[in-house]
């Protein structure tokens, strides 16, 4: 059986084209949020976060490095009473991989994510590496399953198991007060599509990509 | 048919008047004859709640404070109500009636009834067993009282008014009971005052009044009163069942020294225990296991602990793995020679899907699936969310599963403007150490562990404090800086030493 994909919704900028991106993750899929540090891929995971929860769905994440900040997930939004932290106390990544793996097999969530951010004090933000089989695995646990399973990580690792990755690009930071600046008012981030499967209407365009920002 | 049915029936009653003070005096045998006074500590003042035979002798009644019992002479002895006391002498008077019948009842404190019905064989006749019943009962510390009848109510009232251990005739529970006193109903005060001006005194006299003249005075109540003057009770016998301990225990022949033998004990009483409350459709809210370490010279030590599981289960898997876990996180100092696991039962009631959104998962499935995650990440890492009632920053603790089916339905409230596009933070825990260098007073250059760099853009400090009159009061600067190669960070000083609190991303 198929399982139908949501078209990616069209290029655009600010909120309301984060709420349509949010849409475009296909159910019973895994898709991948890519992009390097202070580039916007959390902010883009909490608003995920705090979408689904504020809806009523029930949210599993896997926070492997346990960076995870849920004061800032109430501030955008989300009702942490339908979400099932498990921290990734330790630095085990591998186990962080399996315990994604039995959420999203259950398919008792609407979302699992699953944070694979590394080291953040490290010199180049480099994502550790695993086994092939990780990611088929991830992949056949959530098929056929109701569930949505998004990995974040630094750089694209899942490979053809991925049906969506987005890549989360540094925009400028904006600070307010001049000449010196006197407050950090947010951070703005680029989205493009580097992989879906099947192709999304928008996604072989050139050029294509979503302006998104973020506030403190 | 009910009259042939009625009139096989016999009951047992055994019953124990002034069962606080019995079993006060069943705990501690020395206020034996004593002139005992149980008082209630529940209520205000701490009245007398029950007397015993010579301390009403003395002139003290139910009802009475302290000080004015203490104040009769003869040197009354107070003793406070202990509930422990008077449940160990409830068990004692069901175990008595469960030792002659299969079929008991429990009536309230002090007061069982028992299918007496065909006993004969076992027993003899029925003067027999009551006076048997009697002295088992007294065997057992308890001074019952035993009457044996066609009805509840006509063997109750038997108890109270016979001679101790009373019998009344097949079909003859009317006729016994005609002469007994209206006192014996324990009718309300107003009851009884009404029933004296009629100018009745016995229950025959009640029970000969016409019925229907007796429902336009007294409403239902007549009817009702009537019934029970005669001795009349066609309420089947609730048959009481001991309560089911859902508990394994393993004493090993040999001390246990690692873990896969334990845990391969576990698994067989999980299993065991989980098949129990299957079979009486109930599941565990709680899981309390122990393992017992000999000490030189001693008894041994028990090393207990116990699980609430995310939703209540009776899923041996499921227990296991939370079992597995915990004790592959902190196993038993020493050699384990005994075992033993305990659940607390609790009836799981079914949930209605909601009509509208997505469809809930199965609790037990999910409880399953939860218990390998813990299995696997380490009970203590998994939970809910719940943000402390402080401004410290990173207050937050983890709540058990159960409040993740408990979340409400989407509140449908219209986000604000600010909503979904809120920058992240990702805190580092604990914060990393950082070596910061400072430029009239503003951090310009930062090294923490991998991440070195000039800042080109900073703001702050913004000072965070809090908890000022506690040891754990908490104070510090905080900066937000932006490094040559765009990374966004958080900053802190505490007024010794600079933290790296996280980045944002």
């Amino acid at each position: 059986m198929a399982i139908a994909t949501e078209p990616l919704p069209s290029p655009g900028w600010g909120l309301e084209s984060i709420a349509s991106l949010l849409e475009a993750f296909p159910r019973g899929q895994l898709s991948e949020i890519v992009g390097p540090r202070s580039a916007g891929g959390s902010s883009l995971l909490t608003a995920l976060l705090a979408r689904a929860t504020a809806a009523g769905d029930l949210v599993a994440l896997v926070d492997g490095p346990d960076t995870f900040d849920p004061a800032g997930a109430a501030a955008a939004g989300a009702e942490l009473r339908s979400l099932c932290w498990v921290r990734g106390r330790g630095g085990r990544l591998d186990a962080a991989c399996h315990a994604a793996e039995l959420l999203a097999r259950c398919g008792g969530f609407a979302w699992v994510a699953l944070d694979l951010a590394a080291d953040l004090t490290s010199p180049a933000r480099t994502a550790p590496t695993f086994a092939p089989a990780t990611w088929i695995r991830l992949q056949r646990a959530v098929r056929d399953t109701p569930t949505r399973l998004i990995v974040h990580a630094s750089r694209h690792l899942a490979g053809s198991a991925a049906a969506l990755v987005l890549a989360v690009e540094r925009g400028p930071a904006r600070w307010m007060g001049s000449p010196r600046p006197r407050r950090l008012d947010g951070l703005g981030s680029r989205v493009r599509v580097l992989r879906a499967r099947p192709p999304a209407p928008t996604a072989g365009e050139s050029g294509t990509e979503w302006k998104l920002a973020w506030r403190l | 048919m009910e009259a042939r049915v009625a009139a096989l029936r016999r009951l047992g009653c055994l019953l124990v008047p002034g069962f606080a003070a019995a079993a006060a005096v069943r705990a501690e045998p020395a206020l034996a004859g004593q002139p005992l006074v149980v008082l209630d500590e529940a209520r205000p003042g701490r009245l007398v709640l029950e007397v015993a035979a010579a301390a009403r002798a003395l002139g003290i009644a139910p009802g009475m404070t302290e000080a004015a019992a203490l104040a009769r002479s003869g040197g009354a002895i107070c003793r406070e109500r202990v509930a422990a006391h008077e449940a160990a002498a409830q068990s004692a008077l069901l175990e008595v009636a469960l030792a002659h019948s299969p079929r008991v009842e429990e009536g309230g404190p002090g007061e069982v009834y028992l299918d007496t019905a065909g006993l004969g064989a076992l027993f003899g006749d029925e003067a027999t067993l009551a006076r048997r019943l009697a002295a088992a009962t007294a065997a057992a510390g308890l001074p019952a009282r035993v009457g044996i009848a066609g009805s509840r109510v006509a063997a109750c009232l038997a108890a109270r008014w016979g001679a101790g251990a009373e019998r009344v005739p097949p079909e003859g529970d009317a006729a016994y009971l005609a002469p007994a006193p209206l006192a014996l109903l324990g009718l309300p005060v107003e009851m009884a005052r009404r029933l004296e001006r009629w100018g009745l005194r016995t229950l025959g006299e009640l029970a000969a009044l016409p019925a229907r003249e007796l429902f336009e005075r007294l409403g239902a109540e007549g009817p009702r009163l009537q019934a029970l003057a005669r001795g009349e009770d066609p309420r089947p016998l609730l048959p009481w069942r001991p309560p089911r301990r859902f508990e394994e225990t393993r004493e090993l022949d040999w001390a246990a020294d690692n873990l896969e033998p334990l845990f391969a004990l576990f698994a067989e009483m999980a299993g065991r225990v989980c098949a129990r409350l299957e079979a009486e459709a109930v599941a565990a809210d709680l899981f309390e296991w122990s393992c017992r370490v000999p000490v030189a010279r001693a008894p041994g030590r028990e090393v207990r602990g116990s699980f609430v599981p995310p939703v209540p289960t009776r899923e041996a898997g499921a227990v296991m793995a939370v079992l597995r876990a915990t004790l592959a996180a902190a196993p038993p100092a020493g050699a384990v020679t005994a075992l033993t696991l305990r659940a607390q039962p609790v009836r799981v009631l079914a949930a209605q899907e909601p009509l509208e959104g997505e469809p809930r998962p199965s609790p037990r499935a999910l409880a399953e699936t939860i218990a390998r995650v813990i299995g696997v990440v380490g009970a203590g890492n998994l939970g809910v969310p719940v943000l402390l009632d402080t401004h410290r920053p990173d207050a937050v603790r983890l709540e058990p599963l159960d409040a993740l089916f408990r979340a409400a339905a989407p509140s449908g409230e219209k986000r604000g403007p600010g909503e979904g596009g809120v920058l992240a933070l990702r805190r580092l825990r604990p914060p990393r150490p950082a070596q910061v260098r400072l430029v009239g007073g503003r951090p310009v250059h930062l090294r923490s562990g991998g991440l070195m760099g000039p800042i080109v853009a900073s703001a702050g400090p913004w000072r965070v404090s809090g908890e000022w009159w506690l040891e754990s009061r908490w104070s510090a600067d905080e900066w937000d800086v932006e490094l040559a190669d765009g990374t966004l960070g958080r900053l802190a000083h505490d007024g010794s030493a600079w933290v790296l609190e996280g980045v944002y991303d």
